[in-house]
């Protein structure tokens, strides 16, 4: 999990946050970590949703769930409503980063569960982000 | 063996028992039971990282179940799925520990997959009572966890 202070861009705590960040190139780069309180659930369900939403029809979304670990029923729900927010977005790829085997098997689950594993794929390793 | 060597030993083989549960779908109730609900908890699985505290650790299990849900191989399958052996276990105080080698075979649609992997148990005397506190398994070998997400990702074994 990234250390020390956060930015102002960031929510949550070192111990459970994420980070959206987009670029100019079209990619949108979250990065999530640690285990989410409700209140960082919650704000992950509504804020990465809207930011998924602009995606555009050649943008990348890429997902760091390196330092994610499995979430409880408040994560879980937030992550359901962010992959079911992407089956109305066009878009030409979708990466979940994932090193923790049990974190990626929960978002793999979670994918599936929401009808879009076949838009979304997962890789051990991290991506390169033009502009990023 | 004493009585305390007894009843630490009982409640580790309690975890295994309630792994076995866990493993054939009979849900995480015997899991909550056997463990210590507080913040210094600490457990570790063959394809998971470190979660520390009760809501962590609860979240881990269930995923755990739920990722064993997609698990077929266990219908009409008599053999246990696994089992700690090997377990020796020592105390001190109110606190005891437990090592061991934890041995599965998990029938998937390629073939027996085996898994052997040295284990760390601890338990804590509350209240006169012996529950797992932390709980450590070594990570399984890469192929090993990449049959059990071949598994989720298929929603079948």
């Amino acid at each position: 999990m990234p250390a020390g202070q956060h930015s102002p861009a960031e929510v949550g705590t070192e111990a459970g946050g994420f980070r959206v960040l987009a670029n100019g190139a079209g990619t949108l780069k979250i990065s999530v970590w640690g285990y989410w309180p409700p209140e960082v659930a919650r704000a992950f369900a509504s804020d990465g949703q809207a930011a998924a939403q602009k995606l555009m029809p050649a943008g990348t979304l890429v997902v760091d769930a390196r330092q994610l670990k499995p979430q409880g029923t408040d994560g879980q729900e937030a992550w359901r409503r962010f992959f079911r927010g992407l089956v109305t977005v066009t878009f030409a790829r979708a990466v979940v980063v994932g090193a923790n085997a049990l974190t990626r098997m929960q978002l793999a689950r979670l994918v599936r569960e929401s009808g879009v594993d076949d838009r979304v794929e997962f890789s051990d390793t991290e991506l390169a982000t033009p502009g990023a | 063996m004493g009585s305390a060597e007894e009843a630490a030993a009982k409640a580790i083989n309690r975890f295994y028992d309630a792994l076995e549960d866990l493993l054939r779908g009979r849900g995480t109730a015997s899991m909550a039971e056997i463990w210590h609900h507080n913040d210094y908890v600490t457990t570790a699985h063959p394809f998971g990282n470190w979660a520390r505290g009760w809501t962590e650790v609860w979240a881990n299990w269930e995923e755990a179940a739920a990722v064993f849900s997609t698990y077929r191989g266990h219908d009409g399958r008599t053999d246990p799925i696994g089992g700690i052996t090997e377990l020796k276990v020592a105390v001190t105080g109110d606190a005891a520990y437990g090592t061991g080698v934890y041995k599965s075979t998990l029938y998937m649609s390629g073939g027996p997959l085996l898994l052997s992997a040295n284990c760390t148990n601890i338990v804590h005397r509350i209240d006169g009572v012996w529950k797992i506190v932390h709980h450590h398994s070594d990570q399984a070998p890469p192929d090993w966890q990449g049959q059990i997400g071949k598994m989720v990702q298929a929603g079948h074994s």
